[in-house]
């Protein structure tokens, strides 16, 4: 016996359905992976950047670029009838990649950083017997990948990038200025414009710099991702050729510029200490047993296997604004003893606040994490200072400048704050009472002072010079970001008053720079 | 992003208020289940016949697998799910029955030093309409389903803590088509399929990696969800045992990458082999009583599971 089938029955649940799939916002799943940057158009040439104070270059014209053919010359004449070939047969992946890089190569480099960092943020994963294998440069694909891009050694990444794209294209604004050939674009009406073309001299290529400088310091820092980092550097000048901005000799002067001056900044990170900044098991033990000496419970890995800390040699790497001297007079003042009434109420306070944590408080937490598999605290600076530095519409120049200022204040940050880890050893709060549990993951080093309030603090400091109008919103994320930390279980609160102190002293190194450096 | 969470709190308080009401409406709408005890069986009640229960579960996995690879981690030592969730099955004609559900969730891990979370997790209802009954052979009778479910996340819970979040966060809609074959004699064959799709997950974070692609926003794409599972077993008047073979695939999203944390849109797969028994009892009447276990056979981005349910139904006649 078939029912007969009532029609109106038959579709209730799927109304039910769609009910649901519209109340659930119609099922969109579409999101949009990465910021959205307006074509670049600067309000300003920066024409005098050529003469702003170089980071790490003797001078804008360590390395020169000589003259290009002139314009009339039959050389370049070629130069201008292949652009308007090539515009004439552009693909829509081309056309995709002129928009993509229109939105500005420093800001485009700096996205891509950041998701280098993130791809490559894991800690090694445990051999059998409960040892670490070490991430090794020499075989960077292998298992674990070389490098870990844990918060140290991002910060690093960071500034190398950006402080080798600062001085790289005030090199190239110098040039630029020198020689006065302007964009094919503006010289030749046939071709066209498809980014915004400005009076700015063509010649050399900014976007062959940038494209040229970036690839080799990120060859080095993430060697791993040659394949990716080599064809994102060739798009980069193949869109500004497709796009009128720039002609084949502009490109190849650019470049050779470009990976000029990242020689320069390959060779200091060759010797500024990272490669044994992991220190050994000697070591390790050295700084445990410096602690029970000075009367202190020792920091120990809450891991399991133990796990080696972080970088425990960070601390000597070498710094951008300051000296080793200035470095150590900045340490802050020794944590309350491990044995003491106030690191006894410190506890008591984490415990109380993780054991009553909030939603909002659970959010800030995990907001502010950045811990495994992501771009790291300094990687979360980075992408709140994409948004101002977009924003303001500064040159390619200005906005490099931007980046390195940040970035070198926070790699100055970590250093600063690794030292001081190292030096007190101190343990974290679920080590004194292992009934603190952590609502975000555990960090693998010594508790104080606060890492993130370290970064957070630096890099307040020097956005807030940038970008004067966000001083208040700039403070506030930084405390956000800060105390965090504690919502998270996983710093006491001196760690993080002590962090701020510390950040924003190492932040004004960084600023003194800034102030001085002939760019306003 | 340039405001602290000041903003955001308001509109996620907004947001509990608004699913705490939507539930409070759903809840009188959708009554709740006895004999009929899941949205996935081939069982419908009589009309106007009301059953409620409570069913405790507890999950717990040592093993789990990250993407492909199967394997331990001493930080996290045993992971246990426990849960306690209201279900409800109303007839509201022969043909068709309401199914709602409604659990509360707790998380611990045995090792390491990560925080349990523990809350109210996703409320289900869903719509069970038999199709058509017919004989079929000389053996017995065939029953073809339609089930349409909705679920919403009824706390303002984390879905980024994986693996002790206590759910994925995700609104969704799944269509299920079943089909049952009753034997004269008591043993039953039942297959079901269905296919969900799932509203995207808002983070507490403005940027993630996953699937090999940073992503700078705080909104996560869910890839939609396949199911199946085929059952058979015994049912009689006071009886009803099913032994299942489950399988889930996720129709996307990345792996786990070696000694990463689990993501919420990751591909979480498995293949599950399920039994559980279901009792009437005779006093008092009305009453019935389930045993259920699971374990997990294979998976990839999920822990291996070993489960156990205790349930205890009531029905009332209207």
């Amino acid at each position: 016996m078939i029912s007969k089938i009532s029609h109106l029955r038959l579709f209730l649940p799927a109304v039910l359905s769609c009910g649901a799939i519209l109340f659930a916002g119609g099922c969109d799943n579409s999101i949009h992976p990465t910021e959205v940057l307006p074509p670049l158009e600067a309000s300003s040439l920066d024409a005098n950047a050529g003469n702003w104070r170089m980071i790490v270059l003797s001078g804008p014209a360590q390395f020169t670029v000589a003259a290009p053919s002139a314009v009339s010359s039959p050389t370049y004449q070629a130069e201008l009838s292949a652009i308007r070939t090539a515009q004439s047969q552009l693909t829509s992946a081309q056309r995709q990649a002129i928009t993509y890089w229109s939105g500005g190569g420093v800001l485009r480099w700096n996205q891509i950083t950041r998701e280098l960092v993130a791809k490559f943020n894991l800690p090694p994963a445990p051999a059998a017997d409960g040892s670490y294998p070490v991430p090794d440069p020499e075989n960077p694909f292998g298992d674990p990948n070389f490098p870990f891009a844990n918060p140290a050694y991002a910060a690093r990444a960071y500034s190398y990038v950006s402080a080798a794209q600062a001085d790289a294209l005030k090199s190239a604004w110098y040039w630029k200025f020198q020689h006065n050939r302007p964009s094919p674009a503006k010289v030749d009406p046939a071709v066209n414009a498809l980014m915004p073309v400005s009076d700015l001299p063509a010649y050399p290529s900014e976007d062959a710099v940038l494209s040229g400088v970036t690839v080799e310091m990120l060859k080095v820092l993430f060697p791993a991702a040659v394949e990716e980092i080599t064809q994102k550097a060739a798009e980069q000048r193949n869109a500004a050729l497709w796009s009128g901005k720039a002609s084949a000799s502009d490109i190849a002067a650019g470049l050779a510029l470009g990976k000029a001056v990242a020689a320069v900044f390959v060779a200091r990170a060759g010797s500024d200490g990272l490669r044994t900044a992991g220190g050994n098991a000697a070591l390790w033990q050295s700084l445990a047993d410096a602690a029970v000496a000075r009367g202190e419970i020792p920091w120990i890995s809450q891991e399991s296997p133990a796990r080696p800390p972080m970088l425990p040699n960070y601390g000597q790497v070498r710094t951008w604004m300051m000296t080793p001297a200035e470095l150590i007079a900045e340490r802050p003042e020794p944590p309350p003893s491990t044995s003491s009434d106030e690191m006894a109420r410190e506890v008591a306070e984490v415990r109380r606040v993780v054991d009553n944590l909030t939603r909002d408080q659970l959010a800030i937490a995990l907001k502010w994490n950045d811990g495994a598999g992501t771009y790291t605290p300094p990687g979360h600076w980075n992408d709140m200072a994409a948004e101002y530095v977009r924003d303001a519409q500064m040159s390619e120049v200005r906005t490099a400048r931007a980046f390195a200022l940040l970035n070198m204040a926070m790699h100055d940050a970590a250093v600063g704050c690794w030292e001081t880890k190292f030096y007190y050893f101190n343990p974290r709060p679920s080590q004194l009472d292992p009934r603190i549990k952590t609502p975000i993951g555990l960090p693998n080093f010594p508790s104080y002072s606060s890492g993130h309030s370290t970064f957070s603090s630096a890099a307040a400091t020097v956005l807030s010079y940038l970008f004067p109008e966000a001083t208040t919103s700039l403070a506030a994320m930084r405390d956000e970001a800060a105390i965090s930390r504690l919502y998270g279980g996983i710093h006491y609160p001196k760690d993080i008053e002590g962090g701020k102190v510390h950040g924003a002293r190492i932040g004004s190194y960084t600023l003194r720079f800034a102030q001085q450096d002939l760019s306003d | 992003m340039r405001t602290p969470n000041t903003e955001a709190s308001i509109s996620r308080s907004v947001r509990v208020i608004v699913r705490g009401a939507l539930v409070v409406l759903l809840s009188i709408v959708a009554v709740p289940p006895l004999s009929a005890q899941a949205a996935d069986d081939g069982i419908v009640m009589p009309r106007k016949t009301l059953s409620v229960g409570l069913i405790y579960g507890r999950e717990s996995w040592n093993e789990y697998w990250e993407g492909g690879l199967k394997r331990t981690n001493a930080n996290l030592g045993t992971v246990t799910t426990q849960s306690f969730s209201i279900v409800g099955h109303y007839g509201i004609t022969d043909r068709m029955t309401l199914v709602s559900m409604l659990p509360y969730v707790s998380t611990q891990a045995s090792e390491g030093t990560l925080h349990g979370l523990r809350g109210v997790q996703d409320f289900t209802v869903a719509a069970k309409y038999r199709l058509l009954t017919t004989p079929f052979t000389q053996h017995g009778t065939l029953s073809a389903l339609l089930v349409g479910a909705a679920a919403v996340p009824a706390s303002d819970y984390t879905p980024d803590f994986l693996p002790l979040s206590i759910g994925l966060g995700s609104r969704r809609a799944s269509t299920r088509f079943t089909l049952h074959f009753q034997s004269h004699g008591d043993w039953f064959l039942h297959g079901t399929a269905a296919r969900t799709w799932r509203n995207q997950v808002k983070l507490d974070r403005v940027a993630y990696y996953t699937d090999g692609q940073l992503y700078l926003t705080d909104r996560v794409a869910m890839p939609g969800v396949f199911d199946w599972k085929i059952s058979t077993g015994f049912r009689k008047k006071r009886v009803y045992i099913p032994v299942s073979l489950v399988q889930q695939r996720t129709l996307g999203g990345g792996d786990i990458r070696r000694q990463d944390m689990p993501f919420v849109s990751n591909r979480m797969d498995f293949t599950k082999a399920e039994a559980s028994v279901m009792y009437g009892l005779t006093v008092p009447t009305d009453f019935a009583v389930q045993f259920g276990a699971s374990t997990t056979l294979n998976g990839r981005n999920v822990g291996k599971a070993t489960a156990l349910t205790v349930g205890a139904f009531h029905t009332f006649r209207f």
